[in-house]
């Protein structure tokens, strides 16, 4: 994985380079074909000069010898070589020491004898011209390349500053703590028109999911009026004086259906609730006085089943919903006596950090991947699959942890403050 | 007693009503918010039932009017919102009691016999049912005036039968009356069972007469 621009910056740097390499050999090619073409003009004034010397004077020619400039005459028998340049290595007397030049040499009748010249030119002086001339053109385009390249990255840094913060504020965006996405200003069109799409979808999608949440509300509201309804003519039945067996049992039987819808209903009201934050009724919870007060609450369940009770509490506080953390307690003491075994045990432990309740059973490890979803329930399990969903939504409102485990045929419940 | 329905929903009302007056009360009826200012400025009730969401208007304004005008009649809101803030609201407003609906109706009466109790007699609040005399307040219970003792939830069940004379009180309504919103308890029937039994041998120990009636499995009457 790359990020953008190094990406976008390294192809940059690769064409570059080899721009530069390309262009600089042959910029330095042409430089020294002019410059050689230069130097050879200048031998072929050399030879006309020794061509005139030579017509004035009938002595041998004596070899010559300047600072940049060597000719050489070498007595031949018989002329072949044709007038021809070249370069060259060779000892600069003058000098003391061996440079690279150009040289012409061709064979001449110099006073009616054949002789061999060879002009020989240094090439330090035009040499040094064009790596002055290389310099001056190539340093400046090589320092334009750095600063292109800085002001590259200074750009695309600022430029995808809008762009990063637009995902930042994506990232926290969350439709269940019901903040906004956060708009960012910026003047680039392309990441002005993402981030309008993106407020225009956030603000769809918070207002279906609103409309949703607001649909279960108004649905389970306008459920409980007729159970009201079906309940108060129940009770109305109930007064009959002469109900038959079989009207009992239906009675019964209809109780019971009504008295889950009524629990179902609530439930999901309250999921309803939390999930919208709608019970803010903050204040200090004493947890180990608020367990000993369900405790003696359940306490016909847990002597009929017999269930031997562990508790191990230090006192600590909570900030938060007394409604909400009566539920909590109730669900998870509430699960741990219902799917408890006769005989068997439960143990509570409270101290600053967390409260775990594990009890013993006869069902199955739970799915932890799925126990505290909603209407997940075990097969034992006569509940609606609410009470998990509903713990988990509490701790989560409250930033606890709620995790759950299984271990030593012992169900533990375990949440972290 | 006369009290005052004021509930839109046509069924629930003549249920309510129906009820209560078998308990001998004298009911009225209001089904709009129109009409229930109209009959309660015309005139006083022991206990007035308001549900607070009305075809033309909110429940909680009406119970504003009536504390405006200092009116001394009982207000039980009924309502099917069951939300904490609108809960203190109605009752800082100076409801006195809040019932959230669905409700059996023996619960609705024991609230407003209760209510009505807590406004009619000052302070002392004793209910007396032949030889037994039960201190609400004081949470005594006397049988030809020698006091027995019994649990809190035997207590609460009683209360709760003697307020609903005469009436089949099922057993879904007493687990609710006893464990509340968390009656769902798997076996909370038997207990039930277990605690009227332990509640009817205590008072006929003392001397009571057993006025517990089982009706079928369904539930339990409390009558002569």
């Amino acid at each position: 994985m790359m990020r953008l621009f190094t990406t976008y910056n390294r192809a940059l740097l690769t064409i570059s380079i080899i721009g530069l390499l390309i262009i600089g050999y042959l910029f330095y090619n042409t430089l020294s074909q002019y410059l050689n073409k230069q130097i050879d003009n200048y031998l072929v004034e050399e030879l006309l000069e020794v061509k005139d010397y030579a017509r004035n004077k009938t002595n041998y020619p004596a070899h010559v010898v300047f600072e940049d400039l060597v000719i050489e005459y070498h007595k031949i028998s018989k002329q072949h070589i044709k007038r021809h340049f070249g370069d060259t290595v060779f000892f600069n007397p003058k000098k003391g020491h061996k440079e690279s030049g150009r040289f012409l040499e061709e064979d001449l009748a110099l006073g009616g004898k054949d002789y061999n010249v060879k002009i020989i030119a240094s090439k330090i002086a035009h040499a040094d011209q064009a790596q002055s001339i290389f310099l001056v053109i190539i340093l400046p385009v090589l320092g334009l390349l750095v600063v292109i390249l800085l002001v590259n990255r200074y750009m695309t840094k600022n430029i995808w500053l809008p762009f990063r913060q637009i995902l930042a504020n994506l990232k926290s965006f969350n439709l269940n703590h019901g903040g906004n996405y956060q708009k960012v200003d910026t003047s680039i069109v392309e990441f002005k028109e993402l981030n309008d799409a993106i407020v225009d979808i956030s603000q769809r999608v918070k207002s279906d999911y609103k409309e949703i949440k607001l649909f279960t509300e108004n649905a389970s509201h306008e459920m409980m009026t007729p159970i009201a309804v079906i309940n108060s003519k129940l009770d109305m039945m109930l007064q009959s004086n002469n109900l038959s067996e079989e009207e009992s049992k239906n009675l019964i039987d209809l109780y019971s259906a009504t008295s889950k819808l009524t629990k179902l209903n609530q439930s999901l009201l309250l999921l309803v609730k939390i999930d919208n934050n709608l019970l803010k009724d903050k204040e200090e919870v004493n947890l180990k006085k608020l367990i000993e007060e369900k405790l003696a609450y359940f306490q016909e369940f847990i002597q009929q089943k017999n269930i031997n009770i562990k508790l191990d509490s230090q006192d600590k506080e909570l900030l938060m919903s007394r409604y909400l953390a009566d539920i909590l307690l109730d669900n998870l003491i509430g699960n741990a006596i219902r799917h408890n075994k006769i005989d068997g045990s439960i143990n509570i432990e409270l101290n600053a950090k967390k409260l775990a309740i594990s009890n013993t059973s006869e069902a199955d490890a739970l799915d932890p991947s799925v126990a505290f979803e909603r209407f997940y329930k075990s097969p034992s399990s006569e509940g609606m699959g609410l009470g998990l969903a509903i713990v988990k939504q509490t701790a989560e409102l409250h930033q606890f942890k709620i995790v759950y485990s299984h271990e030593h045929n012992l169900h533990s419940f375990c949440l972290i403050f | 007693m006369k009290i005052l329905v004021i509930e839109d929903e046509h069924t629930l009302r003549a249920n309510i009503i129906e009820y209560l007056m078998a308990e001998g009360n004298v009911c009225d009826q209001a089904k709009t918010f129109a009409e229930a200012a109209q009959k309660t400025a015309l005139y006083s009730y022991d206990c007035i039932l308001l549900d607070l969401t009305l075809p033309d208007g909110d429940g909680l304004t009406l119970l504003a009017d009536l504390k405006k005008m200092e009116r001394k009649d009982g207000v039980i809101i009924i309502t099917a919102r069951n939300s904490v803030d609108q809960r203190i609201e109605g009752l800082s407003l100076g409801a006195d009691d809040y019932l959230i609906k669905p409700f059996h109706l023996s619960e609705l009466s024991a609230r407003i016999m209760a209510v009505i109790r807590r406004r009619t007699f000052n302070g002392s609040d004793v209910v007396v049912f032949n030889e037994l005399a039960i201190d609400v307040q004081a949470k005594e219970v006397k049988v030809n005036g020698k006091d027995i003792s019994l649990t809190r939830k035997e207590f609460d069940l009683l209360v709760y039968f003697v307020a609903n004379k005469a009436k089949v009180i099922s057993k879904s309504a007493a687990v609710t009356h006893i464990w509340g919103d968390h009656a769902d308890m798997a076996d909370s029937f038997d207990f039930i069972y277990t605690h009227i039994k332990n509640l009817r041998k205590k008072l006929v120990d003392a001397g009571c007469k057993d006025y517990f009636h089982s009706v079928y499995g369904v539930g339990y009457k409390f009558a002569e």
